[in-house]
Protein backbone atom coordinates (compact mmCIF):
# COMPACT_ATOMS: atom_id res chain seq x y z
CA UNK A 1 0.00 0.00 0.00
CA UNK A 2 2.33 3.12 -1.10
CA UNK A 3 -0.14 4.94 -1.97
CA UNK A 4 -0.86 8.35 -0.53
CA UNK A 5 -4.27 8.52 1.32
CA UNK A 6 -6.68 11.24 2.42
CA UNK A 7 -9.13 11.22 5.07
CA UNK A 8 -9.90 13.73 7.74
CA UNK A 9 -11.53 12.25 10.70
CA UNK A 10 -12.03 8.43 11.57
CA UNK A 11 -15.43 7.05 12.70
CA UNK A 12 -14.60 4.21 14.39
CA UNK A 13 -17.61 1.67 14.53
CA UNK A 14 -15.53 -1.60 14.03
CA UNK A 15 -17.15 -3.30 16.56
CA UNK A 16 -21.08 -3.99 15.45
CA UNK A 17 -23.09 -5.40 18.40
CA UNK A 18 -24.63 -8.36 17.47
CA UNK A 19 -27.08 -8.56 20.12
CA UNK A 20 -28.13 -4.95 21.83
CA UNK A 21 -29.71 -3.97 25.39
CA UNK A 22 -30.98 -0.82 24.90
CA UNK A 23 -32.51 0.00 28.26
CA UNK A 24 -31.64 3.36 27.72
CA UNK A 25 -31.18 5.22 30.58
CA UNK A 26 -34.25 7.77 32.00
CA UNK A 27 -34.54 10.98 29.96
CA UNK A 28 -32.41 9.59 27.15
CA UNK A 29 -33.52 8.37 23.43
CA UNK A 30 -32.39 5.36 22.71
CA UNK A 31 -30.64 5.50 19.55
CA UNK A 32 -30.03 2.62 17.25
CA UNK A 33 -26.32 1.56 16.79
CA UNK A 34 -24.49 2.87 14.25
CA UNK A 35 -24.97 0.89 11.15
CA UNK A 36 -27.28 -1.68 12.74
CA UNK A 37 -29.48 -2.30 9.88
CA UNK A 38 -26.59 -2.50 7.41
CA UNK A 39 -24.45 -4.98 9.37
CA UNK A 40 -27.51 -7.06 10.58
CA UNK A 41 -28.14 -7.10 6.69
CA UNK A 42 -25.54 -9.79 5.42
CA UNK A 43 -26.31 -11.88 8.66
CA UNK A 44 -30.14 -12.11 7.84
CA UNK A 45 -30.01 -12.38 4.27
CA UNK A 46 -27.18 -15.26 4.82
CA UNK A 47 -29.73 -16.90 7.23
CA UNK A 48 -32.73 -17.19 4.92
CA UNK A 49 -30.27 -18.20 1.80
CA UNK A 50 -29.36 -20.98 3.95
CA UNK A 51 -32.89 -22.11 3.87
CA UNK A 52 -34.33 -20.72 0.79
CA UNK A 53 -30.72 -21.74 -1.45
CA UNK A 54 -28.33 -19.96 -3.34
CA UNK A 55 -30.82 -19.05 -6.09
CA UNK A 56 -33.57 -17.20 -3.82
CA UNK A 57 -30.88 -14.93 -3.11
CA UNK A 58 -33.02 -11.69 -4.84
CA UNK A 59 -35.94 -13.38 -1.75
CA UNK A 60 -33.86 -13.65 1.02
CA UNK A 61 -32.61 -9.92 0.29
CA UNK A 62 -36.16 -8.41 -0.38
CA UNK A 63 -37.70 -10.42 2.95
CA UNK A 64 -34.78 -8.25 4.96
CA UNK A 65 -35.33 -5.62 3.32
CA UNK A 66 -39.40 -5.50 4.38
CA UNK A 67 -38.22 -6.34 7.79
CA UNK A 68 -35.98 -3.46 8.32
CA UNK A 69 -38.91 -1.39 6.52
CA UNK A 70 -41.22 -2.45 9.18
CA UNK A 71 -39.14 -1.31 11.78
CA UNK A 72 -39.06 2.33 10.09
CA UNK A 73 -42.54 1.87 10.53
CA UNK A 74 -42.58 0.87 14.37
CA UNK A 75 -40.02 2.00 15.96
CA UNK A 76 -41.07 5.74 15.86
CA UNK A 77 -44.16 5.00 17.42
CA UNK A 78 -43.54 2.56 19.78
CA UNK A 79 -39.71 2.41 20.55
CA UNK A 80 -36.75 0.80 20.20
CA UNK A 81 -37.01 -3.09 21.18
CA UNK A 82 -34.49 -4.28 23.75
CA UNK A 83 -32.88 -6.35 20.84
CA UNK A 84 -33.47 -4.89 17.62
CA UNK A 85 -31.33 -6.87 16.07
CA UNK A 86 -33.06 -10.41 17.16
CA UNK A 87 -36.43 -8.33 16.35
CA UNK A 88 -35.03 -7.41 12.99
CA UNK A 89 -34.17 -11.39 12.81
CA UNK A 90 -37.69 -12.52 14.31
CA UNK A 91 -39.65 -10.04 12.01
CA UNK A 92 -37.80 -11.77 8.93
CA UNK A 93 -38.61 -14.89 9.46
CA UNK A 94 -42.01 -14.53 10.56
CA UNK A 95 -42.03 -12.59 6.60
CA UNK A 96 -40.62 -15.54 5.15
CA UNK A 97 -43.00 -18.06 6.85
CA UNK A 98 -46.10 -16.07 5.53
CA UNK A 99 -44.36 -15.75 2.34
CA UNK A 100 -43.76 -19.25 1.97
CA UNK A 101 -47.50 -19.79 3.04
CA UNK A 102 -49.04 -17.22 0.76
CA UNK A 103 -46.48 -18.40 -2.36
CA UNK A 104 -46.86 -22.09 -2.73
CA UNK A 105 -44.19 -22.05 -4.39
CA UNK A 106 -42.40 -24.37 -2.47
CA UNK A 107 -44.83 -27.09 -2.29
CA UNK A 108 -43.13 -30.50 -1.02
CA UNK A 109 -40.53 -28.06 1.00
CA UNK A 110 -42.87 -25.89 2.78
CA UNK A 111 -43.33 -28.19 5.85
CA UNK A 112 -39.79 -28.36 5.91
CA UNK A 113 -38.93 -24.56 5.42
CA UNK A 114 -41.45 -23.35 7.80
CA UNK A 115 -40.02 -25.77 10.33
CA UNK A 116 -36.60 -24.12 10.00
CA UNK A 117 -37.55 -20.70 10.09
CA UNK A 118 -39.82 -21.18 13.49
CA UNK A 119 -36.65 -23.34 14.64
CA UNK A 120 -35.12 -21.16 17.10
CA UNK A 121 -37.43 -18.66 18.51
CA UNK A 122 -36.32 -15.81 20.58
CA UNK A 123 -35.16 -17.46 23.64
CA UNK A 124 -33.03 -19.67 21.92
CA UNK A 125 -32.10 -17.11 19.76
CA UNK A 126 -29.47 -16.66 22.06
CA UNK A 127 -27.58 -20.51 22.24
CA UNK A 128 -24.35 -20.91 21.72
CA UNK A 129 -25.04 -22.98 18.67
CA UNK A 130 -27.69 -21.06 16.48
CA UNK A 131 -25.28 -18.38 16.92
CA UNK A 132 -22.75 -20.20 15.59
CA UNK A 133 -24.73 -21.33 12.69
CA UNK A 134 -25.64 -18.07 11.92
CA UNK A 135 -21.82 -17.17 11.30
CA UNK A 136 -21.62 -20.29 9.74
CA UNK A 137 -24.07 -18.93 7.14
CA UNK A 138 -22.11 -15.76 7.09
CA UNK A 139 -18.79 -17.55 6.41
CA UNK A 140 -20.52 -19.76 3.45
CA UNK A 141 -22.11 -16.35 1.85
CA UNK A 142 -18.61 -14.76 1.85
CA UNK A 143 -17.17 -17.89 -0.30
CA UNK A 144 -19.56 -17.81 -2.43
CA UNK A 145 -19.46 -13.73 -3.01
CA UNK A 146 -15.53 -14.20 -3.47
CA UNK A 147 -16.16 -17.31 -5.70
CA UNK A 148 -13.45 -17.59 -8.93
CA UNK A 149 -16.25 -17.64 -11.32
CA UNK A 150 -17.37 -14.07 -10.43
CA UNK A 151 -14.53 -11.17 -11.91
CA UNK A 152 -12.66 -9.71 -9.02
CA UNK A 153 -14.28 -6.27 -8.69
CA UNK A 154 -17.63 -7.51 -8.75
CA UNK A 155 -16.63 -9.76 -5.82
CA UNK A 156 -15.94 -6.75 -4.08
CA UNK A 157 -19.60 -4.88 -5.17
CA UNK A 158 -21.48 -8.40 -4.73
CA UNK A 159 -19.68 -8.21 -1.27
CA UNK A 160 -20.76 -5.05 -0.29
CA UNK A 161 -24.17 -5.49 -0.98
CA UNK A 162 -24.85 -9.13 0.57
CA UNK A 163 -22.27 -9.16 3.29
CA UNK A 164 -21.97 -5.40 4.01
CA UNK A 165 -25.54 -4.17 3.04
CA UNK A 166 -24.77 -1.47 0.72
CA UNK A 167 -27.44 -0.57 -1.83
CA UNK A 168 -26.26 0.02 -5.76
CA UNK A 169 -26.50 3.63 -5.21
CA UNK A 170 -23.92 3.54 -2.17
CA UNK A 171 -21.28 0.88 -3.87
CA UNK A 172 -21.12 3.44 -6.87
CA UNK A 173 -20.67 6.57 -4.88
CA UNK A 174 -17.77 4.46 -3.11
CA UNK A 175 -16.37 2.88 -6.32
CA UNK A 176 -16.65 5.67 -8.43
CA UNK A 177 -19.00 4.00 -10.91
CA UNK A 178 -22.86 4.54 -11.54
CA UNK A 179 -25.37 3.12 -10.09
CA UNK A 180 -26.65 1.46 -13.35
CA UNK A 181 -23.03 0.13 -13.94
CA UNK A 182 -23.14 -0.84 -10.44
CA UNK A 183 -26.70 -2.98 -10.69
CA UNK A 184 -25.74 -4.57 -13.52
CA UNK A 185 -22.24 -6.05 -12.68
CA UNK A 186 -24.16 -7.50 -9.71
CA UNK A 187 -27.13 -9.06 -11.62
CA UNK A 188 -24.34 -10.47 -13.94
CA UNK A 189 -22.77 -12.16 -11.27
CA UNK A 190 -25.39 -13.27 -9.26
CA UNK A 191 -26.75 -15.02 -12.54
CA UNK A 192 -23.03 -16.49 -12.95
CA UNK A 193 -23.42 -18.05 -9.45
CA UNK A 194 -27.08 -19.56 -10.02
CA UNK A 195 -26.19 -20.98 -13.62
CA UNK A 196 -23.12 -22.43 -12.79
CA UNK A 197 -24.92 -23.89 -9.78
CA UNK A 198 -22.60 -23.07 -6.66
CA UNK A 199 -22.90 -24.46 -3.72
CA UNK A 200 -23.93 -22.31 -0.58
CA UNK A 201 -21.03 -24.18 1.65
CA UNK A 202 -17.44 -23.56 2.94
CA UNK A 203 -14.92 -25.07 0.66
CA UNK A 204 -13.51 -27.95 2.21
CA UNK A 205 -10.32 -30.25 2.27
CA UNK A 206 -7.87 -29.25 -0.27
CA UNK A 207 -9.54 -26.75 -1.86
CA UNK A 208 -10.22 -24.28 0.99
CA UNK A 209 -6.65 -23.14 1.15
CA UNK A 210 -6.67 -21.89 -2.40
CA UNK A 211 -10.73 -20.05 -2.02
CA UNK A 212 -9.75 -18.69 1.15
CA UNK A 213 -6.35 -16.89 -0.63
CA UNK A 214 -9.32 -15.30 -2.94
CA UNK A 215 -11.00 -13.98 -0.38
CA UNK A 216 -8.26 -12.60 1.38
CA UNK A 217 -7.80 -11.01 -2.10
CA UNK A 218 -10.94 -9.96 -2.41
CA UNK A 219 -11.08 -8.24 1.04
CA UNK A 220 -7.52 -6.54 0.67
CA UNK A 221 -9.05 -4.74 -2.56
CA UNK A 222 -12.27 -3.71 -0.56
CA UNK A 223 -9.74 -2.07 1.84
CA UNK A 224 -7.53 -0.47 -0.60
CA UNK A 225 -10.67 0.79 -2.37
CA UNK A 226 -11.28 2.84 1.44
CA UNK A 227 -7.67 3.29 1.53
CA UNK A 228 -6.70 5.12 -1.83
CA UNK A 229 -7.49 8.69 -2.65
CA UNK A 230 -9.11 8.04 -5.74
CA UNK A 231 -12.08 6.67 -5.04
CA UNK A 232 -15.65 8.09 -3.33
CA UNK A 233 -16.48 10.65 -1.28
CA UNK A 234 -14.09 10.48 1.97
CA UNK A 235 -16.75 9.38 4.45
CA UNK A 236 -17.57 6.45 2.01
CA UNK A 237 -14.06 5.58 1.36
CA UNK A 238 -13.15 4.87 5.43
CA UNK A 239 -16.25 2.78 5.69
CA UNK A 240 -15.06 0.50 2.76
CA UNK A 241 -11.65 0.05 5.67
CA UNK A 242 -14.29 -0.47 8.43
CA UNK A 243 -16.14 -2.74 6.60
CA UNK A 244 -13.04 -4.60 5.07
CA UNK A 245 -11.40 -5.03 8.72
CA UNK A 246 -14.81 -6.41 10.10
CA UNK A 247 -15.03 -9.09 7.74
CA UNK A 248 -11.46 -9.97 8.22
CA UNK A 249 -11.92 -9.58 11.79
CA UNK A 250 -15.11 -12.18 11.26
CA UNK A 251 -13.03 -14.71 9.26
CA UNK A 252 -10.23 -14.50 11.50
CA UNK A 253 -12.26 -15.23 14.36
CA UNK A 254 -13.74 -18.38 12.92
CA UNK A 255 -11.98 -21.82 12.49
CA UNK A 256 -12.05 -21.86 8.80
CA UNK A 257 -10.06 -18.13 8.86
CA UNK A 258 -8.52 -18.35 12.17
CA UNK A 259 -4.72 -18.84 10.56
CA UNK A 260 -1.69 -17.03 10.27
CA UNK A 261 -2.16 -15.08 6.63
CA UNK A 262 -5.97 -13.61 8.45
CA UNK A 263 -4.25 -12.12 10.75
CA UNK A 264 -1.42 -11.18 9.21
CA UNK A 265 -3.71 -9.38 6.67
CA UNK A 266 -6.14 -7.84 9.55
CA UNK A 267 -3.11 -6.72 11.42
CA UNK A 268 -2.33 -4.90 8.33
CA UNK A 269 -5.60 -3.68 7.80
CA UNK A 270 -5.38 -2.61 11.47
CA UNK A 271 -2.17 -0.40 11.31
CA UNK A 272 -3.17 1.35 7.94
CA UNK A 273 -6.86 2.59 9.51
CA UNK A 274 -4.90 3.49 12.37
CA UNK A 275 -3.22 6.06 10.69
CA UNK A 276 -6.19 7.72 8.49
CA UNK A 277 -6.77 10.63 10.52
CA UNK A 278 -3.71 12.04 9.95
CA UNK A 279 -3.01 11.91 6.44
CA UNK A 280 -4.11 14.59 5.90
CA UNK A 281 -4.74 18.22 7.03
CA UNK A 282 -7.55 20.10 7.52
CA UNK A 283 -7.35 21.54 4.33
CA UNK A 284 -7.27 18.22 2.94
CA UNK A 285 -3.15 18.13 1.92
CA UNK A 286 -1.75 15.01 1.97
CA UNK A 287 0.77 14.91 4.62
CA UNK A 288 4.05 12.59 4.55
CA UNK A 289 4.53 10.19 7.38
CA UNK A 290 7.15 12.53 8.15
CA UNK A 291 4.50 15.32 9.06
CA UNK A 292 2.11 13.44 10.59
CA UNK A 293 0.80 13.92 13.98
CA UNK A 294 1.41 10.74 15.78
CA UNK A 295 -0.38 11.54 18.57
CA UNK A 296 -3.41 11.39 16.51
CA UNK A 297 -2.84 7.76 15.36
CA UNK A 298 -5.38 5.20 16.85
CA UNK A 299 -3.93 3.32 19.44
CA UNK A 300 -6.44 1.04 20.15
CA UNK A 301 -6.35 0.05 16.28
CA UNK A 302 -2.55 -0.51 16.77
CA UNK A 303 -2.61 -2.47 19.72
CA UNK A 304 -5.26 -4.70 17.91
CA UNK A 305 -2.77 -4.70 15.06
CA UNK A 306 -0.16 -5.92 17.10
CA UNK A 307 -1.91 -8.64 18.66
CA UNK A 308 -3.35 -9.72 15.11
CA UNK A 309 0.21 -9.28 14.35
CA UNK A 310 1.64 -11.70 16.94
CA UNK A 311 -1.20 -14.20 16.03
CA UNK A 312 0.35 -14.25 12.18
CA UNK A 313 3.80 -15.19 13.64
CA UNK A 314 2.18 -18.85 14.08
CA UNK A 315 3.16 -21.57 11.57
CA UNK A 316 6.18 -21.46 8.93
CA UNK A 317 3.57 -19.86 5.93
CA UNK A 318 5.73 -16.09 4.75
CA UNK A 319 2.71 -14.26 3.08
CA UNK A 320 2.86 -11.35 1.29
CA UNK A 321 0.53 -9.77 3.86
CA UNK A 322 3.07 -10.81 6.44
CA UNK A 323 5.76 -8.64 5.66
CA UNK A 324 3.24 -5.67 4.36
CA UNK A 325 1.73 -6.12 8.24
CA UNK A 326 5.81 -5.68 9.67
CA UNK A 327 6.17 -2.79 7.34
CA UNK A 328 3.31 -0.99 8.51
CA UNK A 329 4.04 -2.14 12.36
CA UNK A 330 7.71 -0.98 11.90
CA UNK A 331 5.92 2.64 11.04
CA UNK A 332 3.04 2.28 13.67
CA UNK A 333 5.83 1.14 16.64
CA UNK A 334 8.10 4.21 16.06
CA UNK A 335 7.42 6.68 18.55
CA UNK A 336 8.34 9.35 15.80
CA UNK A 337 9.80 9.76 11.59
CA UNK A 338 13.12 10.20 13.22
CA UNK A 339 13.42 6.55 15.03
CA UNK A 340 11.69 4.56 12.31
CA UNK A 341 13.85 1.81 11.43
CA UNK A 342 14.66 1.72 8.31
CA UNK A 343 17.06 -1.35 8.63
CA UNK A 344 14.01 -3.65 9.82
CA UNK A 345 11.66 -1.91 6.94
CA UNK A 346 14.52 -3.02 4.78
CA UNK A 347 15.15 -6.24 5.03
CA UNK A 348 11.33 -6.46 5.22
CA UNK A 349 11.21 -5.23 1.39
CA UNK A 350 13.93 -7.30 0.87
CA UNK A 351 11.77 -10.65 1.47
CA UNK A 352 8.45 -8.94 -0.31
CA UNK A 353 10.26 -8.64 -3.80
CA UNK A 354 11.41 -12.01 -3.52
CA UNK A 355 7.79 -12.69 -3.53
CA UNK A 356 6.33 -10.07 -5.22
CA UNK A 357 8.54 -8.43 -7.59
CA UNK A 358 6.43 -5.53 -9.14
CA UNK A 359 7.88 -2.30 -10.18
CA UNK A 360 5.65 -0.29 -7.62
CA UNK A 361 7.00 -3.17 -4.59
CA UNK A 362 10.71 -2.19 -6.02
CA UNK A 363 9.96 1.56 -6.06
CA UNK A 364 9.06 1.27 -2.36
CA UNK A 365 11.84 -0.35 -1.48
CA UNK A 366 14.11 2.26 -3.23
CA UNK A 367 12.59 4.56 -0.72
CA UNK A 368 13.91 2.77 2.41
CA UNK A 369 17.26 1.90 0.35
CA UNK A 370 17.39 4.93 0.82
CA UNK A 371 16.63 5.87 4.73
CA UNK A 372 19.57 3.53 5.19
CA UNK A 373 22.13 3.95 2.69
CA UNK A 374 21.58 7.63 1.90
CA UNK A 375 19.76 9.26 -1.60
CA UNK A 376 22.36 8.33 -4.48
CA UNK A 377 22.32 4.51 -3.48
CA UNK A 378 18.40 4.94 -3.93
CA UNK A 379 19.09 6.68 -6.92
CA UNK A 380 20.61 3.42 -8.35
CA UNK A 381 18.14 1.30 -6.59
CA UNK A 382 15.32 3.04 -8.96
CA UNK A 383 17.51 3.23 -11.96
CA UNK A 384 18.44 -0.79 -10.79
CA UNK A 385 13.75 -1.53 -10.80
CA UNK A 386 12.80 -4.43 -12.93
CA UNK A 387 10.65 -3.17 -15.90
CA UNK A 388 10.84 -0.03 -15.06
CA UNK A 389 9.07 0.84 -17.69
CA UNK A 390 6.03 0.11 -15.88
CA UNK A 391 6.12 2.33 -13.59
CA UNK A 392 6.28 5.18 -16.81
CA UNK A 393 2.58 6.68 -15.85
CA UNK A 394 2.87 6.06 -12.45
CA UNK A 395 3.18 9.90 -10.67
CA UNK A 396 4.70 8.12 -7.72
CA UNK A 397 7.92 7.33 -9.18
CA UNK A 398 8.22 11.16 -10.48
CA UNK A 399 7.79 12.10 -7.06
CA UNK A 400 9.87 10.05 -5.48
CA UNK A 401 13.06 10.84 -8.14
CA UNK A 402 11.63 14.39 -7.24
CA UNK A 403 12.11 13.85 -3.47
CA UNK A 404 15.77 12.12 -4.20
CA UNK A 405 16.78 14.78 -6.29
CA UNK A 406 15.42 17.51 -3.83
CA UNK A 407 17.56 16.38 -1.07
CA UNK A 408 20.57 16.35 -2.74
CA UNK A 409 19.86 20.07 -3.92
CA UNK A 410 19.36 19.48 -7.90
CA UNK A 411 16.78 21.82 -7.91
CA UNK A 412 15.99 21.64 -11.55
CA UNK A 413 16.17 18.03 -12.07
CA UNK A 414 14.00 17.76 -9.17
CA UNK A 415 11.49 20.35 -10.86
CA UNK A 416 11.62 18.34 -13.72
CA UNK A 417 10.83 15.36 -11.68
CA UNK A 418 8.34 16.76 -10.22
CA UNK A 419 6.61 18.76 -12.92
CA UNK A 420 6.03 15.35 -14.82
CA UNK A 421 4.56 13.78 -11.52
CA UNK A 422 2.31 16.79 -12.03
CA UNK A 423 0.94 15.89 -15.14
CA UNK A 424 0.81 12.45 -13.69
CA UNK A 425 -1.58 12.60 -10.84
CA UNK A 426 -5.00 11.93 -10.36
CA UNK A 427 -6.44 13.32 -7.66
CA UNK A 428 -6.54 16.95 -6.40
CA UNK A 429 -4.68 16.34 -3.26
CA UNK A 430 -1.91 14.95 -5.00
CA UNK A 431 -1.78 17.72 -7.40
CA UNK A 432 -1.73 20.10 -4.67
CA UNK A 433 0.75 18.05 -2.88
CA UNK A 434 3.02 18.02 -6.03
CA UNK A 435 2.51 21.66 -7.01
CA UNK A 436 4.15 22.74 -3.53
CA UNK A 437 6.87 20.45 -3.65
CA UNK A 438 7.56 22.10 -7.38
CA UNK A 439 7.12 25.53 -5.96
CA UNK A 440 9.72 24.56 -3.19
CA UNK A 441 12.21 22.89 -5.42
CA UNK A 442 12.15 25.99 -7.71
CA UNK A 443 12.44 28.40 -5.27
CA UNK A 444 15.61 26.25 -4.04
CA UNK A 445 14.55 25.54 -0.59
CA UNK A 446 17.12 23.85 1.05
CA UNK A 447 16.39 20.78 2.69
CA UNK A 448 18.11 19.42 5.27
CA UNK A 449 21.16 16.74 4.68
CA UNK A 450 22.35 13.94 7.06
CA UNK A 451 24.31 11.50 6.20
CA UNK A 452 22.98 7.41 6.08
CA UNK A 453 19.22 7.28 7.86
CA UNK A 454 18.59 10.86 6.59
CA UNK A 455 15.27 11.53 6.79
CA UNK A 456 13.80 10.94 3.87
CA UNK A 457 10.33 11.72 3.33
CA UNK A 458 8.46 8.35 2.59
CA UNK A 459 5.22 8.85 0.73
CA UNK A 460 3.23 7.44 3.57
CA UNK B 1 -70.73 33.85 18.53
CA UNK B 2 -67.16 32.16 18.78
CA UNK B 3 -64.12 32.45 21.23
CA UNK B 4 -60.80 31.58 19.72
CA UNK B 5 -59.12 28.70 21.47
CA UNK B 6 -55.47 28.48 22.72
CA UNK B 7 -54.84 25.60 21.19
CA UNK B 8 -56.67 22.84 18.92
CA UNK B 9 -55.47 19.61 17.41
CA UNK B 10 -54.74 18.94 13.85
CA UNK B 11 -54.01 15.52 12.44
CA UNK B 12 -51.20 14.83 10.65
CA UNK B 13 -51.85 11.98 8.27
CA UNK B 14 -48.71 10.12 6.43
CA UNK B 15 -49.63 9.51 2.97
CA UNK B 16 -47.10 7.19 0.75
CA UNK B 17 -47.14 4.87 -1.78
CA UNK B 18 -46.98 1.70 -0.08
CA UNK B 19 -43.19 1.16 -1.60
CA UNK B 20 -41.90 4.33 -0.93
CA UNK B 21 -39.65 2.62 1.80
CA UNK B 22 -38.74 -0.51 -0.37
CA UNK B 23 -36.05 1.92 -2.37
CA UNK B 24 -34.38 2.87 0.52
CA UNK B 25 -30.78 1.45 1.32
CA UNK B 26 -30.42 -0.31 4.79
CA UNK B 27 -28.51 2.64 5.99
CA UNK B 28 -31.24 5.14 4.67
CA UNK B 29 -33.68 2.78 6.10
CA UNK B 30 -32.04 3.61 9.55
CA UNK B 31 -31.53 7.06 9.57
CA UNK B 32 -35.13 7.71 8.79
CA UNK B 33 -35.90 5.76 11.75
CA UNK B 34 -33.87 7.74 13.57
CA UNK B 35 -34.56 10.63 12.82
CA UNK B 36 -38.14 10.08 12.80
CA UNK B 37 -38.27 8.11 16.32
CA UNK B 38 -36.54 11.45 17.21
CA UNK B 39 -39.15 13.81 15.79
CA UNK B 40 -41.94 11.61 17.64
CA UNK B 41 -39.98 11.45 20.82
CA UNK B 42 -39.17 15.35 20.44
CA UNK B 43 -43.13 16.37 19.80
CA UNK B 44 -44.06 14.50 22.70
CA UNK B 45 -41.38 15.58 25.35
CA UNK B 46 -42.84 19.10 24.20
CA UNK B 47 -46.28 18.08 24.33
CA UNK B 48 -47.26 18.80 21.25
CA UNK B 49 -48.49 15.58 20.39
CA UNK B 50 -50.74 13.45 22.10
CA UNK B 51 -51.16 10.26 20.30
CA UNK B 52 -49.32 8.84 16.94
CA UNK B 53 -49.45 5.42 15.45
CA UNK B 54 -48.42 3.63 11.86
CA UNK B 55 -51.19 1.72 10.52
CA UNK B 56 -50.90 -1.74 9.15
CA UNK B 57 -51.10 -1.92 5.50
CA UNK B 58 -53.99 -4.78 5.76
CA UNK B 59 -57.33 -3.63 5.98
CA UNK B 60 -61.30 -3.80 4.19
CA UNK B 61 -63.58 -1.21 3.52
CA UNK B 62 -67.03 -1.38 3.85
CA UNK B 63 -69.08 0.26 2.27
CA UNK B 64 -73.06 0.05 0.90
CA UNK B 65 -76.19 1.19 2.52
CA UNK B 66 -76.17 -1.55 4.83
CA UNK B 67 -72.75 -2.06 4.91
CA UNK B 68 -73.20 -5.50 2.77
CA UNK B 69 -69.74 -3.98 1.15
CA UNK B 70 -66.94 -5.50 3.02
CA UNK B 71 -63.90 -5.61 0.42
CA UNK B 72 -60.03 -6.07 0.83
CA UNK B 73 -58.63 -2.65 0.55
CA UNK B 74 -56.99 -0.31 0.41
CA UNK B 75 -53.84 -2.00 -1.45
CA UNK B 76 -50.40 -1.25 -0.56
CA UNK B 77 -49.84 -1.30 -4.01
CA UNK B 78 -52.21 1.62 -4.83
CA UNK B 79 -50.94 4.88 -5.49
CA UNK B 80 -51.19 6.24 -2.04
CA UNK B 81 -52.71 4.83 1.51
CA UNK B 82 -52.12 6.17 5.00
CA UNK B 83 -49.33 4.81 6.63
CA UNK B 84 -49.96 6.66 10.08
CA UNK B 85 -50.52 9.69 11.89
CA UNK B 86 -50.07 11.93 14.68
CA UNK B 87 -52.62 13.83 16.61
CA UNK B 88 -51.28 17.12 17.28
CA UNK B 89 -52.26 19.27 19.87
CA UNK B 90 -50.76 22.59 18.63
CA UNK B 91 -51.54 26.25 19.28
CA UNK B 92 -52.53 27.09 15.46
CA UNK B 93 -52.25 26.22 11.82
CA UNK B 94 -49.26 27.90 10.70
CA UNK B 95 -47.20 25.85 13.75
CA UNK B 96 -49.12 22.34 12.56
CA UNK B 97 -47.78 22.95 9.21
CA UNK B 98 -44.27 23.84 10.51
CA UNK B 99 -44.44 20.60 12.07
CA UNK B 100 -45.19 18.85 9.31
CA UNK B 101 -42.55 20.23 7.32
CA UNK B 102 -40.07 18.26 9.34
CA UNK B 103 -41.41 15.01 8.55
CA UNK B 104 -38.22 12.66 7.72
CA UNK B 105 -40.27 11.04 4.90
CA UNK B 106 -41.10 13.67 3.12
CA UNK B 107 -37.40 13.59 1.08
CA UNK B 108 -38.50 10.38 -0.14
CA UNK B 109 -42.15 11.19 -1.57
CA UNK B 110 -44.11 10.87 1.71
CA UNK B 111 -46.75 13.31 1.80
CA UNK B 112 -48.66 14.81 4.89
CA UNK B 113 -51.60 15.88 5.02
CA UNK B 114 -52.50 18.55 7.91
CA UNK B 115 -56.11 18.43 9.02
CA UNK B 116 -57.40 20.44 11.85
CA UNK B 117 -59.90 18.51 14.10
CA UNK B 118 -63.61 20.52 14.03
CA UNK B 119 -64.04 21.48 17.64
CA UNK B 120 -67.07 20.30 19.00
CA UNK B 121 -69.22 23.98 18.84
CA UNK B 122 -68.20 27.00 18.43
CA UNK B 123 -67.50 27.82 22.12
CA UNK B 124 -65.83 25.62 24.15
CA UNK B 125 -67.04 23.62 27.02
CA UNK B 126 -65.50 25.42 29.84
CA UNK B 127 -66.27 28.91 28.26
CA UNK B 128 -69.41 27.37 27.38
CA UNK B 129 -69.76 26.91 31.14
CA UNK B 130 -68.95 30.13 31.89
CA UNK B 131 -71.73 31.87 29.74
CA UNK B 132 -74.22 29.78 31.32
CA UNK B 133 -73.41 31.00 34.71
CA UNK B 134 -73.43 33.89 33.34
CA UNK B 135 -76.68 33.90 32.47
CA UNK B 136 -78.10 31.34 35.23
Amino acid sequence: MGRNLLSRTLRIDMVASETLETDAPPGEIPQVVEHLFRHEWGKLVSRLTSIFGIDRLNLAEDLVQEALAKALQTWPYYGVPKNPAAWIMQVSKNLAIDYVRREKVFRDKEAEMISLLEEHNTDSDRSPSFAEEIKDDSLRMMFVCCHPIVPREAQVALALKILCGFSPAEIGKALLASEAAVAKKLTRAKEKIRSAGIPFEVPAGKELSGRLDGVLQTLYLLFNEGYKASSGPRLVREELCHEAIRLTSFLAEHPVGNCPKVHALLALMLFNAARLPTRSDCNGNILLLKEQDRSRWNRPLISSGMFHFSQSAAGNEISEYHIQAGIAACHCAAPNYQSTDWANILSLYDGLIEIDDSPVVALNRAVAIANVHGVAAGIEAVAGIRDRAKLDAYYLLYAVLGEFEAQLNHRDAAAGYFRRALELADTKSERQFLAKKLKASQQGVKEKNHKKGRALEAIG
Amino acid sequence: MSIESTASQYLLLFRNSGEWHRGLSPQELQEVTDQWMNWFNRLSEQGKVTAGHPLAPEGKIVSGKNGQFVVDGPFVESKETIGGYFLLNVESAEEAIAIARECPGLAYGVRVEVRPVAAKCSLRETDGAELAESHA
